[in-house]
């Protein structure tokens, strides 16, 4: 049965045109967005609200016009139609910054499900829009649907690039649609992410150290159940083994969670029987260890190039240590997404991805940062990709 | 020796049994519970009845197996798969008989079964509820279906009805087919005979009920008013631990151990809840031995009851509250 496709911004007279990338009408947009979002009353109720109101402010931005060419050789695609994940509330902004900060008109799929940041978002936008804002407004259209493929099939003929957040599968069915020739997919796909800390600087760190990094890593991971891209699944512990440095980090980690985590109930069993599985699937646990429910960790004896399906949610970690980092070379695909890092050189991790010619790990973040989205994503370069340069000789 | 005594005595056992049989168990237990420590009930490993979804757990040769048991698998994704020997077979029907002839006696009694035979007897599928009536089945003689092709068959009821109405007659059936069928569609000015006597047996798809809202209380009541019902026992299980299930007492409506089973209540972070505190049900069976099915945690919610019931006195008893409440999971993976 074909679902009605319901408008939260927009109607279905869309715009189709580009305009110039970092046109200043879209940037007093987004800094409208922020201050919109950081005046809500309940916004610390929100906590990817306000990550959204302070990755929108009028610094950042600018911050990022800077990075970029300055030519005024470029312009946007046309229209970019964007396919959202279904369960990341707030992340159907992101993919709609891309296409306004590239110069491009927007249609964007939200989740069908009911989200209130979704409905907070779309009515925020709508009210920026009334106001100024001549130039973007039928530029960003924000469509909810369902089951209806003759809409899914129509954007995907008269746009000019798709933007695909979600599982393969949600990517392989997109396939299905036709795209113009010259129109350009961009995917998001499944991806594995991974931590390395060194344990030797981490030795004689002070508490509220350790306590900093604890909550930095939490927000990497906890935060969204551990079930984002570039939330780590094993940590990679560098340097001379040290099992009270590990144990340090693992117990303040556990106080932080048995405080600040909101574990769903039917939750748990799952969890408990992804640990069971493990146990019985893999044949490199050297031990495995529980904190209460709330951590579970196993330890690896050694890892393979099967590793990035080792995966766990609500805090379900492997671990592995080793000297030196390039004892994990093998083992590394284009899965990989987000290497964060404690302790360890930023240089020495660049330096180990381009030597050693690696098809994956396309972020190097510290730890804290691997939910921070940013113009260069899952490898892509979103600025050049989604406009088009002139040749001007 | 006091029951529960021989009941940790013999789940030990069984315990043991298993982790030197099942290659599998024996890894969870190796990693899991290092410390292999069993004092009491308490400390007998559990392992989730999901499990028995993802992989196959047995405790026998691949030779041995007599019948592959499948749940039905409803609420989407793969079915259990419990593998069974002809003695783990043989003692969930010996099991489940002593259990039920506490309610209906020794003596076979005409039965009434609420589902279609096209159903039951279909080889190539051999799931819980088959299973269910097949055992039940045992217990009654003049076996009459109620449903065929998905209606009521009226004439064939009234048939039974007519000639086994006047004495004790047994009904069977599934929670949510006993709703759909003998509440929803049934018609009353369609039979001449009521159910008074007839002693209703049911159990399983209470996850059905939850959703439309119908409690165990309403639902006796409104079969009572309709079909003149007075005997309905609830029972509860699990199929991974066919036989040993759980019958609700009569006059304080908790489902009650037998001593063939036990039943702990677990918090979030699975230490053990004392009576009255709700939490995670996990429920202990001496009868699954050719599959590691013997102590299982399930995501049903439940709470201990310490009662003056004379009814069930002396019983450990509980109350099944539904589901643990699901929430879709933040992030962006598929799941």
């Amino acid at each position: 049965m074909m679902e009605k496709v319901n408008y939260l911004v927009g109607n279905s007279d869309f715009s189709l045109d580009p305009f110039e990338p970092f046109s200043k009408e879209a940037c007093v947009f987004l800094n409208n967005l922020s201050n919109e979002l950081n005046s809500l009353k309940n916004i610390k109720d929100y906590p990817d609200l306000k990550a959204l109101s302070f990755w929108c402010r009028n610094k950042n931005i600018s911050k990022l016009k800077k990075n970029f060419n300055l030519e005024k050789n470029r312009l946007g695609l046309g229209v970019v139609f964007h396919i959202t994940p279904a369960n990341i509330p707030t992340n159907f902004v992101y993919s709609l910054i891309f296409g306004l900060l590239t110069g491009n008109s927007n249609i964007v799929k939200v989740p069908s499900q009911k989200f209130e940041q979704v409905s907070i978002i779309c009515l925020l936008i709508k009210k920026i829009l009334k106001k100024t804002n001549i130039l973007l407004k039928n530029k960003i259209t924000i469509v909810q649907y369902k089951n209806n493929n003759e809409f899914t099939k129509k954007m995907s003929s008269l746009c000019n690039a798709r933007l695909i957040w979600g599982g393969n599968q949600t990517i392989n069915n997109l396939r299905e649609f036709k795209i113009n020739e010259r129109t350009l997919d961009v995917t998001f796909a499944d991806r594995y992410s991974f931590c390395i800390m060194d344990q030797e600087k981490m030795r004689n760190m002070k508490d509220i150290e350790l306590k900093y990094l604890v909550n930095r890593f939490y927000n990497d991971t906890y935060l969204v159940d551990q079930n984002a891209c570039s939330s780590p699944h094993l940590i990679v512990w560098l340097g001379k083994n040290s099992k009270s440095v590990k144990e340090k980090f693992w117990k303040k980690l556990y106080e932080l969670v048995k405080i600040k985590y909101k574990f769903t109930e039917s939750a748990l069993v799952e969890k408990y029987a992804d640990l069971c599985k493990y146990a019985t699937h893999l044949n490199n646990i050297k031990s495995i260890k529980k904190f209460d429910n709330l951590i579970y960790k196993i330890e690896l004896k050694n890892v393979d190039i099967n590793n990035h399906n080792s995966r766990g949610k609500w805090g379900l970690f492997f671990e592995y240590s080793l000297n030196d980092i390039n004892g994990i070379k093998h083992i590394i695909n284009n899965k990989y997404q987000t290497l964060t890092y404690y302790g360890v050189d930023k240089l020495l991790i660049k330096k180990f991805v381009l030597e050693n010619n690696l098809k994956g790990i396309d972020r190097i973040v510290p730890v804290g940062q691997s939910l921070n989205i940013g113009l260069l994503w899952d490898g892509y370069d979103i600025l050049n990709l989604l406009s088009r340069g002139i040749e001007i000789q | 020796m006091n029951s529960r005594k021989q009941f940790f005595k013999e789940i030990s056992k069984l315990t043991k049994f298993h982790y030197n049989n099942s290659k599998e168990y024996k890894k969870i237990i190796n990693l899991l519970y290092p410390e292999k420590i069993i004092k009491t009930v308490d400390s007998i490993p559990f392992i989730p009845a999901k499990l028995f979804k993802d992989m196959d757990l047995k405790s026998i040769p691949d030779n041995k197996v007599f019948k592959i048991l499948e749940s039905s698998g409803t609420s989407g994704g793969k079915p259990s798969k419990i593998y069974l020997d002809k003695e783990n077979a043989k003692r969930q029907t010996l099991v489940l008989n002593e259990i039920v002839s506490n309610i209906l006696g020794k003596k076979r009694i005409p039965m009434l079964i609420i589902d279609e035979k096209k159903n039951i007897f279909n080889p190539k599928k051999f799931d819980a509820k088959t299973a269910a009536i097949l055992g039940f089945s045992l217990f009654g003689n003049s076996h009459h279906y109620l449903i065929e092709d998905k209606k009521i068959n009226y004439k064939n009821l009234n048939n039974f009805l007519d000639k086994y109405s006047t004495s004790n007659f047994l009904i069977f059936g599934f929670t949510s087919y006993i709703y759909q069928f003998l509440l929803k569609d049934f018609e009353k000015n369609k039979i001449k005979k009521n159910f008074s006597k007839g002693i209703l047996i049911h159990g399983g798809g209470w996850k059905k009920m939850e959703a439309i809202k119908i409690s165990n209380k309403i639902f006796k009541k409104k079969l009572n008013e309709k079909l003149k019902l007075q005997n309905i026992f609830n029972y509860y299980g699990l199929i991974e631990q066919t036989g040993s299930i759980f019958f609700e007492c009569q006059n304080c409506n908790c489902f009650t151990t037998s001593k063939y089973s036990d039943v702990l209540i677990r918090d979030k972070n699975f230490k053990i809840l004392p009576s009255n505190k709700k939490g995670f049900i996990q429920l202990l069976s001496l009868l699954p031995k050719s599959y590691p099915g013997h102590s299982i945690i399930t995501e049903d919610i439940g709470e201990i009851i310490d009662n003056n019931c004379n009814s069930c006195f002396g019983k450990k008893k509980f109350l099944v509250h539904g589901r643990a409440e699901k929430s879709e999971v933040r992030g962006c993976s598929d799941i």
